[in-house]
C-alpha cells in the first residue's frame, strides 16, 4: 500500500510539485486572516514572516554550514583511522 | 510518610540480570519484556512521598525520594524501556539485553535519588552499562570510541565526585536539591559541570555523536533516552534560572544544527540532533519559569519517545543493509517501506509538525522565552527548530529511501525484523498521541502553568516556517548531496590531540631525555665540578699556602731578632741585665712588705 503510494506520487512528480505549491500560496494568503493574540515580536505581525523566516533559516543553515565545513572542518572519512593510533 | 506504597523499579532491573544469561530462549524474551512492563505498571501508581532511607555513618542517604518531577521521567524512562526490550527481542547473545537492563535500572536509580551520593552512585552506574553498550559492537572502531566514551565520562564523574564532597565541606548537606544562582561557588560549578558533560553541552559534547554512532544498533537506542535526559533531569532538579544555561542551551540547539550539515553517517547526524535538542531543555532550565522548566520535561518526555523512534529506524536500515552513511544509501523506499513511515513519523514529530508530540513541547520552552523576553533565545531556537525538520524531517529520509532509483548496493530481501517494526510502531503511536492529546502529557507535568499549542496564530506560524523550510531544501539540495567526510569536532583534541601530545612525548621530551638531561653531568655538571676545583685549587695554593707559609717565614724571622737582641755575647750587657733584674726583685720585695 505505501510502496503504491509512493510509486504514485512519483508517476505524479508534477502534480505533487504543483500542489506543494499551492499549499504554500494558501498559507501565505491565509495568514492575513489569522488572529494574533500573542505579539511578542514585531514579526508576528507581518504576515509571512515566518514563511520568510523558515526559508531564510533553511538557506542560512544549508550554505553557512556546507561554507564552514569546505573552509575549515571537513576532514576525509578515515582521517582519524589514518593516524589516529601513533 | 511511608503510607503509600512504594517498591523501587530499578531493583526490578538490577534483579532480573543474573537471570537474563541463564535464561534461553523465549523465557528470556518473556522476563526482558515482564520486567519493563513491571516497572511501568508501578511508576503508573506512584504518589508523592519519601521512601527508602537509609543512614549511614551520619550520611542521610535517600533512594525512594517520590514527586511530579520524579515521576513523569520515571515514567518515560520505563516506557522507553519496554519499547527498547521490544526492539532488542530478536537479539541472540545476553549481554546487550544485560547490560540495557543495568542501564535503564541506573536511571532510574537517579530520578528516585534524594541524595547527592545516591545520585551519584547509579550516575556512574549509567557510565559503566552505557560503555557495554558501545563494546558489544565488537569492532575495531567501537573499542576505540568505548574506551574514549568511558574515559570521558569518568572525568564528568570525577567532576561530579568533586563538587559534591566540596559541597558536603561547606555545607554540611547531600541533599539533591535545588541551587540558588547568588550563592553558588565552586563546589555548586563543579556538579553543574558534571551535569552539562552527560548532558552533551558543547564543549563537553563530542563524546555523543562518536560513541551513538558506534554502539550497537539496539546499545544505541537504548542511549539516545537514557544519559543525557537524566542529566537533564539532574539540571531541572538542581540548576533552574542559571542564566549561563539560557545561553548554552541555545549554543547547543544551534551547534547540533550545523554538524548535522556537515554529517555523512545516519547515526551521528541523529546524535547532532540530539545535542540540538536538548539544548531546548538547558535553555528552558536557565529560563527557569514554571511554563519554561514544564517545557523541558515536557520537552525530555517527547524527545525520548520520537528520538528512540528515529534510532530504531536508522538502526533498522543498518540492521537489514549493514550501512548508515549516505553516501552508500539511497533508494529504499520499494525494500523498507514500514521502517520509512515510522522514521518519517519520528522526524515529523522531531520537527514539531502540528498533531505530533514535538509541537507540544518545543514550543513551552520557546514561549518560555518570548514571555521572559528573551527574543534571542526565541529567534535563535526557532531557527535551529527549522534546521531540524531540514536535517531529521527531509534528510534523513531522503537520503536514505529516496535520492537514488534503486539502492547502490544488493536490495534487501527482507523489512527490518517484526520486533523491530512493533517497538517503532509502539513509539511511533505515542508521538502521535501526545501531539493529539497534548493534555495526557500536560497533566503529568510537575510545574503549576497551563499551555495551549493549538492557537490558530501558532499552527500558522509553525506551517509557514516548516513548509517553507521544505521549499528551500529542494531547491538546495545540489548543496546537500552527501560528501563522505567528517566535521571536525572538539573529540579531536583526545583522538588527533592525543597523538600530537604523545608524539611530542615521543620525540621531543625523548629528545630532551637523551641529549640534554642524560648527558648532563657531561656539559653541565663537570664542567662546573672542574670550575670548582680549580678555585679550590686556587685558595689552597695561594690562600692557604701563602697563609702557612708567611706565618712560618714570620716566626722564623722573630726568632732571628730574638736571638740578636737576647744573646748579643758581650759580657757587660749580661752583667748590667743580671744586676737591673736583681734590683727589680728587691724593689718588689721591699714594696709589698
Amino acid at each position: 500500500m505505501i510502496v503504491r503510494c509512493i510509486s504514485w506520487m512519483r508517476k505524479h512528480y508534477s502534480l505533487v510539485q504543483k500542489s506543494f505549491l499551492a499549499v504554500l500560496a494558501a498559507l501565505l494568503i491565509g495568514d492575513l486572516w489569522v488572529p494574533r493574540h500573542h505579539v511578542f515580536f514585531l514579526g508576528d505581525e507581518i504576515p509571512g514572516f515566518w514563511a520568510l523566516f523558515g526559508f531564510g533559516a533553511c538557506a542560512l543553515i544549508i550554505l553557512g554550514s556546507k561554507w564552514l565545513g569546505h573552509a575549515w572542518l571537513f576532514r576525509p572519512e578515515d582521517y582519524y583511522e589514518k593516524e589516529g593510533n601513533k | 510518610m511511608a503510607d503509600t506504597f512504594f517498591f523501587h523499579p530499578a531493583l526490578l532491573f538490577f534483579g532480573a540480570l543474573p537471570f537474563i544469561p541463564v535464561l534461553k530462549g523465549i523465557w528470556r524474551q518473556a522476563l526482558v519484556l515482564l520486567v519493563p512492563l513491571l516497572a511501568f505498571t508501578l511508576v503508573l501508581g506512584f504518589t508523592s512521598g519519601t521512601h527508602g532511607v537509609v543512614d549511614v555513618h551520619g550520611l542521610h542517604l535517600v533512594f525512594g525520594r517520590v514527586d511530579k518531577l520524579a515521576i513523569i521521567f520515571a515514567n518515560v524512562f520505563s516506557l522507553m524501556s519496554i519499547i527498547g526490550a521490544v526492539y532488542g527481542l530478536h537479539v541472540k547473545e545476553p549481554w546487550q539485553q544485560v547490560a540495557a537492563m543495568g542501564y535503564v535500572g541506573s536511571a532510574l536509580g537517579c530520578v528516585f535519588a534524594g541524595d547527592f551520593l545516591t545520585l551519584f552512585l547509579f550516575w556512574e552506574g549509567l557510565m559503566v552499562f552505557s560503555t557495554a553498550l558501545v563494546f558489544l559492537r565488537k569492532t575495531e572502531k567501537s573499542n576505540r570510541a568505548g574506551y574514549r566514551y568511558f574515559l570521558v565520562h569518568v572525568t564528568g564523574g570525577l567532576l561530579l565526585l568533586g563538587g559534591i564532597f566540596l559541597h558536603y565541606h561547606q555545607t554540611g548537606s547531600i541533599a539533591f536539591v535545588r541551587f540558588h544562582q547568588e550563592t553558588a561557588g565552586l563546589a555548586e560549578y563543579l556538579i553543574l559541570a558534571g551535569f552539562l558533560l552527560n548532558a552533551a553541552v558543547p564543549p563537553l559534547h563530542a563524546w555523543l555523536p562518536d560513541a551513538y554512532g558506534s554502539a550497537t544498533v539496539v546499545g544505541s537506542v537504548f542511549m539516545c533516552a537514557y544519559t543525557t535526559k537524566t542529566a537533564v533531569y539532574a539540571l531541572i532538579r538542581t540548576f533552574p534560572g542559571f542564566d549561563i544555561l539560557i545561553a548554552l542551551g541555545v549554543v547547543m540547539a544551534l551547534y547540533g544544527v550545523v554538524y548535522a550539515v556537515l554529517e555523512n553517517d545516519a547515526r551521528r547526524l541523529l546524535s547532532y540532533h540530539i545535542i540540538s535538542q536538548v539544548g531546548y531543555m538547558v535553555t528552558g532550565v536557565g529560563i527557569g519559569t514554571a511554563l519554561a522548566l514544564n517545557g523541558a520535561c515536557a520537552h525530555a518526555y517527547a524527545h525520548i519517545l520520537y528520538k528512540s523512534l528515529l534510532f530504531m529506524g536508522v538502526g533498522g536500515v543498518l540492521h537489514v543493509t549493514g550501512r548508515s552513511r549516505f553516501s552508500e544509501l539511497g533508494g529504499l523506499w520499494k525494500y523498507m517501506p514500514y521502517t520509512l513511515v515510522f522514521t518519517l513519523i519520528g522526524g515529523l514529530s522531531i520537527s514539531a509538525f502540528p498533531l505530533f508530540s514535538g509541537f507540544v513541547s518545543k514550543s513551552m520552552v520557546i514561549s518560555g522565552a518570548w514571555e521572559d523576553h528573551l527574543q534571542w533565545a526565541a529567534l535563535g531556537l526557532t531557527l535551529a527548530s527549522a534546521g531540524t525538520f531540514l536535517h531529521t524531517g527531509l534528510k534523513v529520509p531522503y537520503f536514505i529511501w529516496f535520492w537514488r532509483d534503486k539502492p547502490s548496493f544488493e536490495p534487501p530481501k527482507k523489512e527490518a525484523p517484526l520486533n523491530m517494526l512493533i517497538a517503532m510502531g509502539i513509539a511511533a503511536y505515542y508521538c502521535v498521541l501526545i501531539g493529539v492529546n497534548p493534555e495526557g502529557l500536560y497533566k503529568l507535568l510537575p510545574f503549576d502553568a497551563h499551555y495551549h499549542p493549538y492557537t490558530a496564530q501558532h499552527v500558522m506560524e509553525s506551517m509557514q516556517i516548516l513548509l517553507f523550510t521544505m521549499l528551500g531544501f529542494f531547491l538546495l539540495i545540489k548543496k546537500l548531496y552527501p560528501e563522505p567526510k567528517v566535521g571536525l569536532d572538539l573529540d579531536w583534541f583526545y583522538r588527533r590531540g592525543a597523538g600530537y601530545f604523545m608524539a611530542f612525548c615521543r620525540n621531543v621530551l625523548r629528545m630532551l631525555d637523551e641529549q640534554v638531561i642524560k648527558n648532563m653531568h657531561r656539559t653541565f655538571a663537570l664542567p662546573l665540578l672542574r670550575a670548582f676545583a680549580r678555585v679550590a685549587n686556587w685558595n689552597d695554593q695561594r690562600v692557604v699556602d701563602g697563609v702557612v707559609d708567611n706565618s712560618a717565614q714570620a716566626v722564623l724571622s722573630l726568632g732571628d731578632h730574638m736571638r740578636v737582641f737576647m744573646q748579643p755575647g758581650i759580657l757587660s750587657r749580661y752583667i748590667a741585665r743580671t744586676l737591673t733584674v736583681l734590683a727589680g726583685i728587691a724593689l718588689l720585695a721591699l714594696y709589698l712588705r
